[in-house]
C-alpha cells in the first residue's frame, strides 16, 4: 500500500469510530483510569447495554488528562451533543446511561464537558473547560480521542503524515527544520533537539542507534506514561524521524517495567507499524531502514540518565560514566548514539507535519512550544496538562489547576521531581521557561509539578526527596553516595528536633561539594531541593532547629499532635479533649493550666491556631477546641484541685511594664517562683489589649476581672494601675532587679493617604477603648471601617451597636484572604455589617461636612511575598462614598512610651535576643506584642510564660516553671483512632444577631454537657500515634 | 603506565605553571603524575580503565565547565590544568571528609595503617577536624577465602577490586550490588568469595585502597623488601618479599616487573609456605641399614664423590647420569651440567623438559632453527587473533592468560580455542574446537588446507622466507575439514571458520604448551604448527608466531645453559668437533663426544643396570614420570642414588645421600622465562639450618673428585655462562636488574631480542615438514573404555612439593580429583564425590569423581599434582620417536565404582 492508501484506509475506520451515526461510548483506561476503576465501569457499562439490550460500541481510550475526574466516560449518540462525564462509578453509571440513551436527558449533573466546539447551557464545550482553556495540545493532540491501540486512528488524524514528509527531504534539511523549531530536550536539561540530532549525524561511523528514553521515575510525574498509553504512535513516528535524520537503522526505547500498560501498547504499535511499513526494513518505500526493541528498565531512577541507561540497555549494571565522550560520539556499544525522551519526540511529527514557524508560534525565545506536567499534591485539578511554555506558575495553580482545596495557603510549588526546586508562592508570577525556573534555583524537569500547601513541612520535603535519590543514587560516586547520605542524616536530626545550628551551613557545603563533585546530573542536581528550601524557608529549618518547631506541624519527630504543637503555648489538647469525653472537667481544665493561666480567656477569644493543623478537618471539621475550653473552664472550676505551692521568697523584685496578656502572664509565674513582682498599669485597670482591645460582646469583663483576681490571689503579685512616667531604667534604678517590658502594640497605623487626620477618622484601637470603656462611641449614622482583620471586624460590630445604622468594611483583597477569624467574619454578616472586597480608600475629603470617602475597585495582580495575589488599583474605577465615620483598622504598632531605652527595630518592636528576652539594656526583658508586633493572646502567653523562666534565670533560679498538675498516666494509655466516619463538628451555639446586637451582650454561649461531651469524642487522639517505621 | 604506539603524537600542556609533554591519549592524571604533580585520588589504578568515581582527582581546566576528572579527561594541546586550587581543595576535602565519616577510622587496629590511601589523602588535603557526623555502615565480614579476608565496613567503594576482577583478570567474581547507600561489594548471588568463581588470585586485595581486603597473615610490615621472581611456573613473575626478622611476612606482585606488571596468580601470591616449612631439610641423610639418617656434610660429600668415582673407574663415565633442575637458576644448572660433563666425564644429563617440551625443542628447531617462543608476553595483548591449543592458560599459565583475555576484552581480538576440554578461556574464545585428544595434526592440517585452497596464505612470505612449501602443499592435499571431521570430531565447518579466522589476521599469535608437546606425535604437533604460522607469514613480527608455554619457573634455562644430554649450554652440539673442543678448552680436560641419554632413556638403562649411579638435583621422577611403578623399579635397580632437594620428596626417600639444599628465596641467580627473559633471582633469607644452594654443593662435590670449581658468587658463574654461550654473550648480573634480558642477547649493548627471526631464521630459510596424521599409542578399547588425559589446577603446582604445603591451597583444592562427563558417571553409577578407581594398562589409582562438562564425553581428566592419587600411575612412557616425549595426554583407562 502506498501511504496515500493506508491513509485512506484510515479515514474510514475513523469514520466509523467518530461518525455521528450510530451510539457509542468512550472509556479513558490509561493507567490513571483504570486506578479509578475504569475497567469495572466498562463491565457495568456492557452489562446495563445487555440488559436494556441497546446495541452501542464501548472504546477504550487513553488519558484526556482530567484524572481528578477520573474514571471518565463519553457518551455519543445520532442527533444529540456528545457529553463528557467524570467520576463515573459503577453506582452512577446506569443513572447516567438510562438519562442519556433512554430519556435523552441532558445533561447530567456529572457532565463536564461537551465534545466538541459548541457549548449547551450549564456545560461548557471541552476546550471551555477551566482546566483546559489554558492549554495547548500538541504533545497531548490525540489523548484521550482516539483508542491508542489502532493505527488508524492515528493515522486518520494526521498521524504519520510528518513522516513522510521527512522522507522526501535530506536528513539535513530535518535537522534544520527541527532546529528551527527551537525544540528543546523535554527530559528535563532543555538541550536543544536539533542540535543534538546534528552531533549525532556527524559522529563517525555507520552504525548509529536511536533511543526512546521512557525511563520516567520522578515521584509525581506521568506525563510519559500517559503519552504512550494513549497515543503510541506518536512517539514511534518520533523515533523513525528521528532515527532517518541521524542515519541510524536500530532504535529502543527504554520503558519502565512498572510500565505494563505502556509496553503493551507500545509493542502493538509496533506491530502495527511494521504491517504498513512505517518501521522495518524499507520505510515507506523511501529506503530508510528502522527497527525498533523494546527494552525493560528495572526500576533504577538513575537509568534516566543517559549513560547509566546505556549501561543498563548492553546488560551491565546501569551506572552512569564521565562524559565526555558523550553518547553522541560513543554511545550504546561504543557506537554513536542519541537519546530523546518520549515527550521531545511526541512532539517531533507535529512538527515535521505542520512546519517550524507553526510549533514556534507559541513559547517564548528561547523555550518555544508547550511543555506537559503532571500536576499533583494539594490542588483541587490534578492531572495531565499541556501549556505553552512561558505561562505563570500561577495560572497554572490556579487558573488550570483551580487553586489549592480547603482554603488553604499555597507555600510552594516543585518541579522537576527529586532534582527540581521548590519554587515559593511569592514567585508564582514567574514564567515557566528553562531559564527562570533554573534561575529559581529548581528545573523544568521531565514535568512533575507538585502544589504545596500551608500544611506542608518544607524541611520534611526537602528530607523526602534527599530521601528518594539517597536510595536512587547509584552509589558509584562519593558525593552522591554519601553525601546523599549525609544530607539525609543531617535532615533527620532537624525534623526530630535534633538539629543543630550549623547544619544548615553543613548542608549548603554538602549540596555544594555534591554539585561540583558529582559524577552525573543525579548527583549534581540531588541538593536542588535542599537549597532551594533553604533559600526561600529558612525560617522553617531555623524553627525546627532553635524553637523544636515544625510551622506545618508535620514532622513527626516533633509533632506528637499537631493541635498541641501550634499551640503557641503548647496546651496539651488531646488530653484535656480525653478528660472533657470522659467527663472529668477539672482534669481537663488542670491540664490547660499547666501552660496558660488564662484558660477562660482563651475559652472566649483565643485565635485557636490548633484548630487549623487539626486532624480532624482532613476527614470532615476540626474539633471546636476553643469552645471546649471555655467548657472546661467552666465547669471544671468548680472542683480545682490544689496547685503547686508559691515558692520561697527569694528577695529578689521584678517590675512589669504592662498587665497585658504577656505581662500578666509572666507576672503569674514570676511570682510563684518567689519573685516579688510589681506590674506597672498606664490604664485605669489591669487587662491591657484583653480590655481595651477586646469588645465585651466577645469576652465579658467580668472574665477578665475574675482570671486576673485569681493569678494574682495565686501568686500575690501586685498591680499598680494609672502608672505613667516610668521607664525601665527608672524602675532598675529604683532596686528592681529585672524589668519586664510587656506594653504591647497600641499605636495605630496609618494609611498615609489624603485627609485621614480629620476628626472623622479613628484609629481603631482608640475607638474600641473609648467603646470598651463605655463611653459613647456613636459615630453617626454610616460608617466605613477600613481593614481586613480581626480588629476591624471588632470595630464594626462595635459600631453597629453603638448605634451606627450602616457599617461597611472596606477590604483591599477578597474574604478568602481576610486575617480575621472566618467565624468573626459571618458573625459580622450575620449581625449586618456591610463588606465591600477589592476595594480601597485613596483619600477623605470634607464637603459641605460630610466625609467623603474616595475609593478606587481593586483587583487580584502579582503574587505577593505570601504567595496571595497582590492587589491593583483598576484604572477608571474610583468612586466616592459619602460616610460620617471612618474606622481605620491597618495594623498596629508599638509605642515608643515605656521602652524608649532599649534598642528597637524601623516599625518600633524592642529586639531582644531570641532565647533570653533580654534587650540590649542589662536586666531589662521585653516580650509580646512590643516585640513582635501585634500578635494574638495566646502568643503573648506563652512569651510571657517563656520570659518569666528566662528572668529566673537571670536572677539565678533554674527557670523550671513546668508543673503536672493533672493526673495523666492512665489516659496515656489508648490509641489514636483511625477509620472514623464523618461527623461534622458540633455547633458552638450563639445567640440571634438582632438580640446580640440589641443588647450589647454575648454572642457565643458555652457548650451543653452533652454537646460537649460529643464534641470532645471527636478527636483523633493523634498524640497516641504508634510510632510508625 | 599505559602502552602507546611508538608513533603516537605528542601533546604539550600546562600543569600548575609548568609546561608538560605526553603522548596524545594521556590523562590528565597520568601527565601530571609524569610531572611528579600529586593528585589525589581513590578509584584510579594502573592498568585500570578510568572509573572517574571517587571524585577526588577533579581539577580546573580552562574551557571546561566544572571541575572535570582528571582521571577521565584526555589532554588536549594548549590545556592549561590547575590541580591544587582552593576551589578544587574545598570540593576535595568534602568528599574526603564524607569518606572517613562513612568509615570506622580504626586506623590503630588496621592492617592497612601507613599504606592506606585514604589516610594519605585525608594528610594531604588536611582533613582532621570532623565536622560530619558518622554514618552508620554494616559491617559484613566475609573471611571464607583461606588467605585474605573482606571487611565491607571499610570499603569505600573505589571499585578497583571489582575493575581488575573483571578487566584484568577477567574473572568476574564480583560487582557492585544494590543501589546507592547501599551498595556493596558482591559476588554474583551474594555467596560467600570462597563458593565465587573467585581463583584467590589477590589483584583485589593488592589493589584495595584501603583496609577492606586484607591478607589474613599479613599481620605485621615488613622490614624490608626483596624483589625476586616467583619460583611456580615459565610467566616469570616479579614478587616483592616482605621479609621481618628472617621469615617471609608478605608477597606481592612487582609492579616494575615488565612481565607481571604487580599481577600474580594464587599461588604466587599466598603459595609460597614451603619456604617456611617445618619439614625442610637442614642436614644431609646417608642411608644406614636401609634408613636414612642424619650425617655431616663432609660425611655425606665423601660418601657421594666415592661412590661416583667407585662406579666411573668400575664401569665407565656413562654408567652415571644426572638429572638437573627445572626449579634450580640458570647458574646451578650450568655447573651441574658441567659437573657431569667435565667432572663425571658423561653427556648422560637432562631434565624434565623433556617431559614437556622435548618436542618443541625438536619440532622448533628442525622448522626455524630454535625451540622457544618465538615472541613475548606482552605482545599477546595486541594480538588481532590469538590461537591458543593445548594450553588451560588460565590455570597452568594464569598470568600469561590475563594478556589474552585482554587482547580479548580490551582490543577486541579473536580467540580460536583448540582443546577438548571446556576449560576457562573458553568463556573468551570466539569458536571453541574440541578436537578429540591426540588429533591435533589432523585438525591443524586441515585449517592449512582451507587456508592453502581458499588463498588465505601469505605468498610473499612462503616464497622468500621458507623453503619446502610445495611437498608440504601436496602433504595437506587431501587433508579437508570433512575428513578432519572424522578424525577430530570437530564440525567441518568451524575448522573452516577457524583457518580463516587466522588467516585474515594481520597479527595472530600461536600459544600451546603440552597439550601439544605430550604426545607421541608430539613434534609433529610442533612442527604443524610451525607450518600454520609460516603458510600465514605470522612470524618474525611482534604479536605473532609460535609461542609454547614452558612449564617451570626456569625450565627454559635449564635448557638454554645445558640440562640436555645432546647440547652444551646455548644449544651447541655435544657432537660437534669445534663445540667439543671450545668447551674442553674452557673447562680443561677431554669432553665426550657421545651424546648423552634422555630422562626416560636414562630411567630405561637404570632398570637394565647400564646406568648405575644416579645424581638428581631437585626433580622428582617419582611423581613427574610416566609409568611411575617403572621409575621406582629402575630407581631400585641403581646402585647409587643421590638426591638433592628441599624436600624429602618422594624420589629423595629412595636416595643412599640427601643433600638439603636452598629454595628460590634464599639464594640469588637468575631463571629465564617461557619468553626468554633472563631475570635476577635474589636472596631473601637464609636457608634453614645447614642447607646450602645448590651450586655450592655441586662445586665442593666437584672439589672432593679433584676438580676445582672456585666460585665466589652466581655472577661470576654467569661470566663463564657468557663467555662460552653465544646467545647468553651480552648477559651480565649488572644488566638485569631492570626488565631482565631477553635472549638472543649476542654482545654486551644488545638490547636482547623480543622478537625472533625478524630477518632470517637460524637455519637460514623456514622449513616446511610435512605432518601426516598418526593416532596416539594407545586409543581406548573395550577394556579400557575412556580416554585419560592430564594435566595442572590452578591451586597446585607440579609434583605438588611446593604448592601442597600451603595450607590455603589444601582448603582449596585438597585431595586427588579426577574429572567426568556427567553422561558417562551416570553410565559408570558414579556421583560427585565419589571414591572410584582408575585403572590402566600400567597401573591403578583412586581419585574422587568430580562431574563437570568441562570433560567432553568418553574423556576423563586428571590433575598430576597429588601423590595419593597419582596421575602418573596411570600415564603411557610411549615416546615420540625423535623428542623421546612420553605421551601424558592420551591413554586408555577404565572406571570403576569402588563398592562402599
Amino acid at each position: 500500500m502506498t501511504f496515500t492508501q493506508i491513509q485512506q484506509k484510515a479515514r474510514s475506520v475513523w469514520k466509523a469510530f467518530a461518525g455521528e451515526d450510530r451510539l457509542r461510548i468512550l472509556v479513558g483506561t490509561g493507567t490513571c483510569g483504570r486506578a479509578a476503576g475504569a475497567i469495572e465501569v466498562i463491565e457495568a457499562i456492557r452489562d446495563w447495554l445487555k440488559r436494556e439490550r441497546i446495541e452501542a460500541r464501548v472504546y477504550e481510550v487513553g488519558c484526556l488528562g482530567l484524572c481528578y475526574a477520573e474514571p471518565l466516560v463519553e457518551l455519543g449518540r445520532p442527533g444529540a451533543p456528545r457529553l463528557l462525564y467524570g467520576n463515573v462509578t459503577i453506582e452512577n453509571v446506569e443513572l447516567i446511561l438510562h438519562d442519556y440513551f433512554k430519556e435523552g436527558r441532558l445533561p447530567s449533573d456529572l457532565a463536564l464537558a461537551v465534545m466538541g466546539e459548541k457549548s449547551i447551557e450549564g456545560i461548557p464545550a471541552l476546550m471551555d473547560h477551566p482546566m483546559l482553556k489554558g492549554q495547548v495540545r500538541v504533545v497531548l493532540r490525540n489523548c484521550g480521542l482516539i483508542d491508542p491501540a489502532n493505527i488508524d486512528h492515528y493515522l486518520a488524524r494526521g498521524g504519520y503524515a510528518g513522516l513522510a514528509k521527512t522522507l522526501a527531504m535530506s536528513p539535513d534539511k530535518v535537522i534544520e527544520e527541527i532546529i528551527k523549531s527551537g525544540l528543546r530536550g523535554r527530559g528535563g536539561a532543555g538541550f536543544p533537539t536539533g542540535m543534538k540530532w546534528e552531533y549525532c549525524r556527524r559522529s563517525a561511523g555507520s552504525r548509529k542507534y536511536m533511543i526512546c528514553n521512557a525511563d520516567e521515575g520522578d515521584p509525581g510525574a506521568f506525563m510519559d506514561r500517559a503519552v504512550i498509553e494513549s497515543d503510541p504512535h506518536s512517539v514511534i513516528e518520533g523515533m523513525t524521524i528521528a532515527a532517518y535524520a541521524i542515519g541510524a537503522s536500530e532504535g529502543y526505547i527504554y520503558v519502565r517495567a512498572e510500565y505494563p500498560l505502556a509496553i503493551e501498547r507500545l509493542e502493538n504499535a509496533i506491530v502495527q507499524a511494521e504491517d504498513y511499513a512505517l518501521l522495518g526494513d524499507n520505510v515507506l518505500d523511501s529506503g530508510h531502514r528502522f527497527h525498533i526493541k523494546l527494552k525493560q528498565g528495572a526500576g533504577a531512577f538513575v537509568c534516566g540518565e543517559e549513560t547509566a541507561l546505556l549501561a543498563s540497555i548492553e546488560g551491565k549494571r546501569g551506572m552512569p560514566r564521565p562524559r565526555p565522550p558523550f553518547p553522541a560520539q560513543e554511545g550504546l556499544h561504543g557506537k554513536p548514539t542519541n537519546i530523546n525522551n518520549v515527550e521531545t519526540l511526541a512532539n517531533v511529527p507535529a512538527i515535521m507535519e505542520h512546519g517550524s514557524e507553526w510549533f514556534a508560534r507559541h513559547g517564548t525565545d528561547k523555550s518555544r512550544g508547550t511543555k506537559t506536567f503532571a500536576l499533583a499534591g494539594k490542588i483541587v485539578r490534578t492531572g495531565l496538562i499541556e501549556v505553552p511554555l512561558g505561562i505563570s506558575l500561577g495560572e497554572i495553580v490556579f487558573e488550570i489547576g483551580g487553586g489549592i482545596p480547603g482554603n488553604k495557603k499555597i507555600k510552594a510549588v516543585q518541579t522537576g521531581g527529586p532534582s527540581g526546586g521548590c519554587i515559593p508562592a511569592k514567585l508564582l508570577d514567574m514564567p515557566v521557561d528553562y531559564e527562570k525556573l533554573a534561575a529559581a534555583g529548581a528545573i523544568m524537569g521531565s514535568g512533575g509539578m507538585v502544589v504545596m500547601d500551608e500544611d506542608t513541612c518544607m524541611v520534611d520535603i526537602a528530607r523526602y526527596f534527599v530521601e528518594f535519590t539517597h536510595s536512587e543514587s547509584c552509589g558509584k560516586c562519593v558525593p552522591c553516595r554519601l553525601g546523599t547520605k549525609q544530607m539525609l542524616q543531617i535532615l533527620n536530626r532537624i525534623t526530630k528536633g535534633e538539629g543543630r545550628l550549623e547544619d544548615i551551613d553543613l548542608l549548603l557545603q554538602i549540596a555544594a561539594t555534591m554539585k561540583q563533585g558529582a559524577l552525573c546530573g543525579l548527583g549534581q542536581t540531588a541538593p536542588n531541593p535542599v537549597l532551594t528550601t533553604i533559600r526561600y524557608f529558612r525560617d522553617e529549618y531555623e524553627a525546627h532547629i532553635k524553637r523544636k518547631k515544625c510551622p506545618a506541624a508535620v514532622c513527626r519527630g516533633l509533632v506528637k499532635a499537631p493541635c498541641m504543637h501550634t499551640c503557641p503555648a503548647g496546651v496539651h489538647v488531646p488530653r484535656y479533649m480525653r478528660y472533657i469525653a470522659a467527663g472529668r472537667y477539672s482534669d481537663a481544665l488542670d491540664v490547660i493550666m499547666e501552660k496558660i493561666p488564662f484558660p477562660s480567656i482563651c475559652g472566649y477569644v483565643c485565635f485557636h491556631p490548633c484548630e487549623t493543623k487539626c486532624r480532624r478537618g482532613d476527614l470532615d471539621d476540626p474539633i471546636a477546641v476553643r469552645a471546649l475550653k471555655r467548657f472546661a473552664a467552666e465547669r471544671g472550676i468548680r472542683r480545682r484541685r490544689k496547685r503547686a505551692p508559691k515558692a520561697k521568697p527569694t528577695g529578689r523584685r521584678v517590675a512589669v511594664v504592662g498587665s497585658g496578656p504577656a505581662g500578666l502572664t509572666a507576672a503569674f509565674y514570676l511570682g510563684k517562683l518567689g519573685h516579688k513582682v510589681a506590674v506597672f498599669e498606664r490604664d485605669t485597670q489591669p487587662g491591657g489589649t484583653l480590655r481595651t482591645g477586646i469588645p465585651g460582646f466577645r469576652l465579658p469583663r467580668n472574665v477578665i476581672d475574675e482570671e486576673i483576681e485569681r493569678i494574682m490571689k495565686a501568686s500575690r503579685f501586685s498591680i499598680r494601675t494609672n502608672s505613667s512616667n516610668i521607664s525601665a531604667l527608672k524602675l532598675l534604678k529604683r532596686g528592681y532587679d529585672a524589668v519586664l517590658l510587656a506594653c504591647g502594640a497600641q499605636k495605630g497605623l496609618k494609611m498615609g493617604i489624603e485627609g485621614e487626620d480629620d476628626a472623622g477618622v479613628f484609629d481603631c484601637l482608640t475607638f474600641l477603648k473609648r467603646f470598651n470603656s463605655s463611653e459613647n462611641t456613636n459615630l453617626g449614622g454610616r460608617v466605613s471601617v477600613i481593614g481586613g482583620g480581626s480588629s476591624a471586624m471588632d470595630a464594626a460590630r462595635a459600631a453597629l451597636r453603638a448605634g451606627a445604622r450602616e457599617v461597611t468594611v472596606l477590604y483591599r483583597r477578597t474574604r478568602v484572604e481576610m486575617p480575621a477569624a472566618a467565624e468573626e467574619v459571618e458573625e459580622a454578616l450575620e449581625e449586618g455589617v456591610n463588606m465591600e472586597f477589592l476595594t480601597a480608600p485613596t483619600a477623605i475629603h470634607r464637603k459641605n461636612g460630610a466625609l467623603i470617602l474616595k475609593c478606587i475597585r481593586m483587583q487580584p495582580g502579582p503574587m505577593d511575598d505570601s504567595g496571595r495575589a497582590r492587589p491593583v488599583p483598576i484604572d477608571g474605577s474610583s468612586f466616592d462614598k459619602q460616610v460620617d465615620a471612618v474606622i481605620m483598622a491597618v495594623g498596629q504598632a508599638p509605642e515608643d512610651t515605656f521602652a524608649s531605652d532599649c534598642k528597637a527595630d524601623r516599625g518600633g518592636r524592642i529586639q531582644v535576643d531570641e532565647d533570653t528576652f533580654q534587650t540590649n539594656c542589662n536586666g531589662v526583658f521585653a516580650a509580646g506584642d512590643l516585640v513582635t508586633g501585634p500578635a494574638s493572646i495566646i502568643e503573648a502567653i506563652a512569651a510571657g510564660r517563656l520570659a518569666a523562666c528566662s528572668i529566673d534565670r537571670y536572677l539565678g533560679g533554674q527557670g523550671i516553671i513546668a508543673e503536672v498538675v493533672a493526673p495523666d498516666k492512665e489516659e496515656e494509655s489508648g490509641e489514636m483512632l483511625e477509620e472514623q466516619d464523618a461527623v461534622p463538628r458540633i455547633e458552638i451555639p450563639k445567640r440571634a444577631p438582632k438580640d446580640r446586637v440589641a443588647d450589647g451582650g454575648q454572642v457565643e454561649l458555652c457548650y451543653s454537657e452533652q454537646s460537649a461531651l460529643a464534641e470532645a469524642a471527636r478527636c483523633l487522639r493523634c498524640d497516641l500515634e504508634q510510632e510508625q517505621e | 603506565m599505559r602502552i602507546f604506539p611508538k608513533d603516537m603524537k605528542e601533546i604539550i600542556l600546562t600543569i600548575d605553571g609548568s609546561k608538560v609533554t605526553v603522548p596524545e591519549g594521556t590523562t590528565v592524571l597520568e601527565a601530571a603524575c609524569s610531572a611528579g604533580i600529586y593528585i589525589p585520588t581513590l578509584c584510579s589504578d594502573e592498568g585500570l580503565e578510568p572509573y572517574g568515581a571517587c571524585r577526588m582527582c577533579i581539577v580546573e581546566i580552562d574551557g571546561i565547565k566544572g571541575l572535570p576528572t582528571s582521571c577521565t579527561t584526555a589532554v588536549s594541546d594548549g590545556m592549561t590544568v590547575r590541580t591544587d586550587t582552593e576551589e578544587v581543595n574545598k570540593v576535595r576535602r568534602m568528599i574526603c571528609e564524607m569518606l572517613i565519616a562513612d568509615h570506622p577510622a580504626d586506623c590503630l587496629s588496621c592492617s592497612s595503617n601507613q599504606k592506606c590511601e585514604l589516610q594519605k589523602v585525608a594528610s594531604y588535603l588536611g582533613v582532621t577536624q570532623q565536622r560530619l557526623e558518622k554514618t552508620k555502615r554494616e559491617s559484613i565480614l566475609d573471611n571464607s577465602n583461606p588467605f585474605f579476608g573482606r571487611d565491607l565496613s571499610k570499603c569505600i567503594l573505589c571499585g578497583r577490586c571489582v575493575r581488575a576482577c573483571r578487566e584484568i583478570r577477567g574473572v568476574g567474581a564480583i560487582d557492585i550490588a544494590g543501589r546507592g547507600d547501599a551498595s556493596h561489594i558482591a559476588t554474583i548471588t551474594d555467596v560467600p568469595i570462597s563458593e565465587s568463581v573467585c581463583e584467590s588470585c589477590g589483584e583485589c586485595v593488592d589493589r584495595c585502597p584501603v583496609g577492606a581486603l586484607a591478607v589474613k597473615t599479613e599481620i605485621l610490615p615488613p622490614t624490608r623488601e626483596v624483589k625476586t621472581l616467583c619460583p611456580y611456573c615459565g610467566c616469570g613473575c616479579g614478587l616483592v618479599l616482605g621479609v621481618r626478622g628472617g621469615r617471609i611476612v608478605s608477597i606481592r606482585g612487582d609492579t616494575d616487573n615488565v612481565v607481571n606488571r604487580g599481577s600474580l596468580c594464587v599461588k604466587g601470591r599466598f603459595g609460597l609456605d614451603f619456604v617456611g616449612a617445618h619439614d625442610r631439610l637442614t642436614t644431609p641423610l646417608i642411608r644406614r641399614n636401609g634408613k636414612l639418617e642424619k650425617a655431616s656434610w663432609a660425611e655425606a660429600l665423601e660418601l657421594v664423590a666415592s661412590r661416583f668415582r667407585e662406579i666411573k673407574d668400575k664401569a665407565g663415565p656413562d654408567a652415571l647420569a644426572g638429572f638437573s633442575s627445572a626449579k634450580c637458576t640458570n647458574e646451578e644448572n650450568y655447573v651441574f651440567q658441567k659437573f657431569m660433563r667435565a667432572v663425571l666425564g658423561t653427556n648422560n644429563v637432562d631434565h624434565c623438559a623433556r617431559l614437556c617440551h622435548a618436542s618443541t625443542v625438536a619440532g622448533l628447531a628442525r622448522t626455524f632453527g630454535s625451540g622457544a617462543m618465538t615472541n613475548s608476553i606482552g605482545e599477546i595483548e595486541h594480538a588481532d587473533c590469538i590461537f591458543v591449543t593445548g594450553s588451560n592458560t588460565t590455570e597452568a599459565h594464569p598470568v600469561i592468560a590475563l594478556k589474552i583475555k585482554a587482547a580479548v576484552q580490551k582490543h577486541g581480538a579473536s580467540l580460536i580455542l583448540a582443546d577438548p576440554r571446556r576449560i576457562d578461556l573458553a568463556r573468551f574464545a570466539a569458536l571453541h574446537l574440541r578436537q578429540r585428544s591426540g588429533t591435533d595434526v589432523a585438525l591443524l592440517n586441515a585449517m592449512m588446507n582451507v587456508i592453502i585452497s581458499e588463498g588465505l596464505g601469505n605468498k610473499d612470505f612462503i616464497a622468500s622466507r621458507t623453503e619446502g612449501f610445495e611437498e608440504f602443499k601436496k602433504s595437506v592435499e587431501d587433508a579437508v575439514p570433512e575428513r578432519a571431521a572424522e578424525i577430530t570430531g570437530v564440525p567441518a565447518d568451524l575448522i573452516r571458520q577457524a583457518a580463516r579466522m587466522y588467516a585474515k589476521a594481520q597479527r595472530a599469535s600461536i600459544i600451546y604448551s603440552m597439550g601439544i608437546t605430550q604426545h607421541t606425535t608430539g613434534t609433529d604437533n610442533v612442527l604443524a604448527l610451525a607450518n600454520l604460522a609460516m603458510i600465514t607469514g605470522n612470524l618474525g613480527k611482534e604479536s605473532t608466531g609460535v609461542n609454547p608455554l614452558r612449564g617451570q619457573n626456569n625450565v627454559q634455562g635449564a635448557c638454554d645453559l645445558g640440562a640436555l644430554p645432546d647440547v652444551y649450554p646455548g644449544y651447541q652440539k655435544v657432537d660437534d668437533p669445534a663445540i667439543k673442543k671450545k668447551f674442553e678448552d674452557a673447562w680443561g680436560g677431554s669432553l665426550s663426544e657421545k651424546p648423552g641419554l634422555t630422562l626416560v632413556e636414562i630411567m630405561n638403562a637404570a632398570a637394565e643396570k647400564r646406568v648405575k649411579g644416579l645424581y638428581i638435583m631437585g626433580e622428582n621422577p617419582m611423581l613427574s614420570d610416566p609409568n611411575l611403578n617403572h621409575v621406582k623399579e629402575a630407581l631400585e635397580h641403581l646402585e647409587f642414588l643421590c638426591v638433592q632437594d628441599i624436600f624429602l620428596s618422594e624420589t629423595a626417600q629412595l636416595a643412599d645421600v640427601v643433600l638439603p639444599a636452598a629454595s628460590f628465596a634464599e639464594k640469588d641467580g637468575t631463571f629465564t622465562n617461557t619468553e626468554r627473559r633472563v631475570q635476577m633471582v635474589h636472596k631473601a633469607c637464609e636457608p634453614p639450618g645447614e642447607a646450602r644452594q645448590d651450586w655450592e654443593i655441586i662445586c665442593e662435590l666437584a672439589a672432593r673428585l679433584g676438580y676445582a670449581m672456585p666460585y665466589r658468587a652466581p655472577s661470576g658463574i654467569m661470566a663463564e655462562i657468557a663467555s662460552v654461550t653465544p646467545i647468553y654473550a651480552g648477559i651480565s648480573f649488572d644488566r638485569l636488574e631492570e626488565n631482565g634480558l631477553q635472549w638472543p642477547c649476542p654482545d654486551r649493548s644488545h638490547p636482547g631480542t623480543a622478537v625472533l627471526h625478524q630477518a632470517k631464521f637460524p637455519c637460514g630459510k623456514g622449513k616446511f615438514h610435512p605432518t601426516p596424521f598418526r593416532e596416539a599409542a594407545e586409543l581406548p578399547d573395550e577394556q579400557y573404555p575412556y580416554l585419560l588425559t592430564t594435566g595442572r589446577y590452578l591451586y597446585h603446582f607440579h609434583t605438588g612439593t611446593l604448592s601442597r604445603r600451603s595450607a590455603g591451597l589444601e582448603i582449596i583444592s585438597p585431595s586427588a580429583p579426577f574429572e567426568i562427563n556427567p553422561g558417562d558417571a551416570a553410565r559408570e553409577g558414579v556421583v560427585e564425590g565419589d571414591l572410584v578407581e582408575l585403572a590402566t594398562r600400567r597401573g591403578v589409582v583412586r581419585a574422587r569423581a568430580v562431574l563437570t562438562e568441562r570433560s567432553p564425553a568418553g574423556t576423563i581428566f586428571m590433575p598430576f599434582h597429588f601423590k595419593e592419587g597419582a596421575a602418573n600411575m596411570l600415564t603411557n612412557d610411549a615416546l615420540d620417536p625423535v623428542a623421546k616425549i612420553p605421551e601424558f595426554k592420551v591413554c586408555a583407562v577404565r572406571v570403576s565404582k569402588l563398592n562402599p
